[in-house]
């Protein structure tokens, strides 16, 4: 019996020391930590680095929480696909890096000029540009792409070609009546009624770029089966566009590797990069360790909040603040259900809760609290001066509801298996806001439903009371907050999900959607805030920066709150 | 034999016919659709339901059935509701994969179990049995995941001597022919390629093998010491036959049945256990891909993938069973 014990003596020790090794190279860090924010603030020029030369060349390894869908971003709507097309995929307009909403003219040479009445836009088009198959950009390219999407297949548009019908339509109920070629460098888009969100909308987003349309045709990417596009599956074409990279390979679930365009027409924006090769990972925790290791990924586009603690204080890392938030957490209600249809219950849930505690406890502290159903770089942002934390001012809420303690019941919904970057930790956020609306007399009770087995199903149609939700923007304009996201329309009829819509807030909203020009669009967009604020019927909590992070000789790196992150700038110090 | 093997062939078909009908009512009847995995929280009720329409999805079940079964009876597996690709053409790129995270598991697994097992029934109630006795415990109760992010942890971001993730740095370039990595770079004559690929193996393939390791170590051990007893074996020591040749002729040869037993059943295990691995190394195999088609309710990729799996687990069985033959000559099969 002591032989066998002496034995398991020796395999335990042999375990332990084994896992000791760890903890006692750990590096002591001896300096400060050198992670200043690496993104500059919003509008410096990104080589500004006035102390580093910049070295061109290597390979840039990315860690993404997902693969690529398909190789058209016509046809995803996805933002892992989006992050990796934007470095290739160039449109007529853009976002100027490390910015949300600064927007420049890109494969245009000016911003388009819009006609009295707001229905035409004229583009002038930059000469001398090739796509990354040689062929050249032209007004006929414009035209093609525009066209394919507007006439794209019925099998493809909900599913897959969604950006453009929730821009503009398919078909003959698109509001892009026509898209006319003037002459070889002129475009111009004819609306059918005026659209304020037409620059906006089109600006960030990669599946309004412009893609070669030989290169298009050739790989049939207008099959209605993508299974049989070649295009689509990147098999050896696809994402042929006129930006700082170009396509090079997709081993789908393993990488796609995109490499530097030396014939890039912007010799101001030329990628220092070599190549860039983007990896998926499922698991939170895997990439996190993929980056702390040798040979592994260099730059982890999204990590958890709780993960940021252990790299910052590493001089090894550098923990990415993404400047500008473009998303949204609340605290939803629907007004089908009691109590919520009293805003004096609603009003004093939104004095009860305490969004900077979340904020330090959920978000390591990288978000703000919410004063408002868009994030401050909205277009047409305007502080509301909603309720801040005063349980006091809760209590009275309450009192002057009229109702009683019985009626005090609230059915708390969250998904239970999911995190989102405006909810890193639904279930510790929940909790922690029972506590509070419990310390000011109301009952919480939770509920939980699985993200994709029924939660965003479920919520949609205003089965919750009350549950957890959010929204990362597709574009930074009030319209797809407040419209896209929350209060939409069908006819005169309020959304189901919240069962909220006063006739003098779709009359804002058409008013906001339909103008012809910035003042009246400003105006409309200011008087549709002002009525939510006054109606209050969900509780702004947070608009947050989910951080990404990379090895510290990872320079020149500019996050944007909507991650749309071109990779050129970026150089390793190496 | 050959009537056999016909028969055991033969016998599969209603098998697989009665498992379609199973797996079909089991992913149709999971809460929820492939909507939110398609549009995330752009799916408006509106949209949901014109995407069901157009998917085919809102039509009775028994007439998607039928209509799934006539498409496996054209040979075609389906596609993917999400990212359009074929069942077949996923299965080529994702299989070679698991079969290298699987072989390299067995490889660690009886590599190690047997002669551990051997070691521990020669030295029975000695340290070693000790020792292998807690090594075997540990192997089979610690959950993959914990000893994968361990390893990942230990050996990945604390002594940097092996990667954390994937089958392959991608800075190395390697081209893939057959889409097994180690073959691809012996193939092109990158050794660097080759090492590279060999040192991502190692972590997930003692993860994934540290179940079956548990488990060839226990049997072998019990087999070693239950043929130790026979008669046979006495009467080979009685003939002063030298302890090795005892071992390599009589007792081994005895012990393997069971052990190879094991083995084959290890398989469906080992695919089972594919699925963590994967997950924690960024592994791009087929565990991982049945898992993300359930969670996307990505019916017609579950249903063929899961069939597909049924064949292998069917054919490699009875690759055992006919593997007995040889093994022992007494076992006969009519």
């Amino acid at each position: 019996m002591t032989r066998i014990r002496t034995g398991a003596v020796v395999a335990v020790a042999a375990i332990l020391f084994a896992a000791c090794q760890g903890t006692a190279t750990t590096p002591a860090p001896t300096t400060a930590p050198t992670t200043a924010p690496a993104s500059a603030p919003a509008s410096t020029a990104p080589s500004a680095a006035p102390s580093a030369a910049i070295k061109e060349g290597g390979s840039l390894v990315v860690g993404l929480p997902g693969d690529m869908v398909l190789a058209d971003p016509s046809l995803v709507s996805d933002s892992n696909s989006s992050y990796i097309q934007t470095n290739v995929i160039e449109g007529l307009l853009g976002v100027k890096p490390g910015t949300l909403s600064d927007i420049v003219p890109v494969l245009a040479t000016d911003m388009p000029s819009v006609s009295a009445d707001g229905l035409t836009y004229t583009f002038k088009l930059r000469q001398g540009v090739k796509f990354h198959d040689g062929t050249d950009f032209n007004a006929d390219a414009v035209v093609y792409n525009y066209m394919r999407q507007k006439n794209a297949p019925k099998a493809l548009r909900d599913a897959y070609n969604y950006y453009f019908g929730a821009v503009f339509g398919w078909a003959e109920n698109s509001n892009l009546k026509s898209v006319d070629k003037v002459d070889d460098y002129t475009v111009t888009m004819t609306l059918g009624h005026p659209q304020s969100n037409f620059i906006i909308a089109q600006a960030p987003l990669p599946q309004f770029g412009i893609q070669s349309p030989t290169a298009l045709k050739a790989g049939d990417a207008d099959n209605p089966d993508p299974a049989k596009s070649k295009y689509a599956q990147g098999q050896g074409t696809g994402m042929v566009g006129t930006g700082p990279f170009k396509f090079k390979e997709w081993v789908p679930n393993d990488h796609v590797t995109i490499v530097k365009n030396p014939d890039y027409w912007n010799k101001d924006a030329m990628a220092h990069l070599d190549e860039v090769i983007f990896k998926p990972f499922a698991d939170q925790s895997a990439e996190l360790n993929s980056l702390q290791s040798d040979g592994g990924i260099d730059l982890a586009q999204t990590i958890l909040p709780n993960d940021i603690a252990s790299l910052k204080s590493d001089p090894n890392y550098t923990v990415i603040d993404r400047g500008d938030s473009c998303n949204y957490g609340g605290l939803q209600m629907n007004q089908t259900h009691k109590p919520f249809d009293n805003l004096h219950i609603r009003t004093a849930i939104a004095y009860a809760v305490n969004k900077q505690s979340y904020i330090d406890a959920f978000y390591a502290g990288l978000a703000e609290p919410a004063d408002n159903w868009m994030p401050p770089a909205t277009q047409y942002y305007k502080k509301l001066n909603l309720p801040t934390y005063d349980p006091q001012k809760a209590k009275d809420e309450i009192a002057a509801s009229g109702l009683s303690a019985d009626q005090l019941k609230l059915d708390f919904y969250y998904p239970s298996d999911v995190a989102r970057p405006y909810m890193p930790d639904p279930k510790g956020l929940a909790e922690a806001i029972a506590t509070d609306l419990e310390a000011v007399g109301f009952t919480v009770t939770f509920h939980t439903e699985g993200w994709r087995t029924g939660y965003l199903a479920d919520e949609a149609v205003g089965k919750f009371p009350m549950w957890l939700l959010g929204w990362t923007c597709d574009w930074p304009g009030p319209d797809n907050f407040l419209v896209t996201a929350f209060f939409h329309f069908d006819g005169d009829k309020p959304n189901p999900e919240f069962a909220y819509g006063p006739p003098e807030l779709k009359a804002a909203f058409d008013a906001g959607l339909s103008a012809p020009d910035e003042a009246t669009a400003k105006a409309a967009w200011e008087k549709a805030q002002d009525i939510l604020a006054t109606g209050l019927p969900t509780v702004p909590l947070v608009h947050s920066k989910p951080p990404a992070a990379s090895k510290s000789y990872v320079k020149g790196f500019l996050g944007a709150g909507n991650l749309n992150e071109p990779l050129w700038p970026v150089w390793l110090d190496k | 034999m050959i009537k056999y093997i016909i028969r055991r062939l033969l016998g599969a078909i209603p098998v697989l016919f009665g498992l379609s009908i199973i797996l079909f009512a089991f992913v149709h009847l999971l809460p929820g659709d492939p909507v939110t995995s398609l549009l995330g929280q752009h799916a408006t009720p509106e949209l949901r339901k014109e995407i069901l329409n157009q998917l085919g999805l809102d039509r009775p079940l028994y007439e998607q059935y039928v209509l799934y079964l006539g498409q496996l009876a054209r040979f075609d597996l389906g596609k993917s509701i999400i990212n359009n690709r074929t069942v077949a053409e996923e299965l080529a790129l994702r299989f070679p994969a698991t079969i290298e995270l699987t072989v390299g598991a067995l490889i660690f697994a009886v590599g190690l179990g047997i002669p551990l097992g051997r070691m521990a029934a020669r030295h029975v109630q000695g340290w070693q049995d000790g020792a292998v006795t807690v090594i075997s415990l540990l192997g089979i109760s610690i959950p993959i995941f914990v000893l994968g992010l361990t390893f990942q942890y230990i050996f990945a971001v604390q002594l940097k001597i092996l990667p954390a993730a994937g089958r392959i740095d991608p800075r190395l370039h390697l081209e893939l022919t057959t889409n097994f990595v180690l073959i691809d770079s012996l193939l092109t004559g990158n050794i660097e390629a080759f090492v590279d690929a060999l040192k991502h193996l190692i972590l997930p393939a003692i993860a994934l093998g540290s179940i079956p390791l548990a488990i060839i170590t226990r049997i072998t051990r019990a087999s070693v010491l239950d043929v130790n007893h026979e008669d046979y074996v006495r009467t080979a020591r009685a003939k002063g036959l030298s302890e090795r040749r005892v071992d390599s002729r009589h007792i081994m040869r005895n012990a393997w049945l069971p052990v190879v037993t094991v083995i084959g059943l290890q398989v469906g295990g080992l695919l089972a256990g594919a699925v963590i691995t994967e997950t924690v190394f960024a592994w791009p195999g087929v565990g991982r891909y049945i898992v993300e088609a359930i969670q996307d309710h990505d019916y017609l990729v579950v249903q063929s993938v899961i069939l597909v799996f049924a064949l292998i687990f069917l054919v490699v069985n009875l690759v055992v069973d006919i593997g007995y033959a040889f093994l022992n000559p007494r076992i006969r099969y009519s």
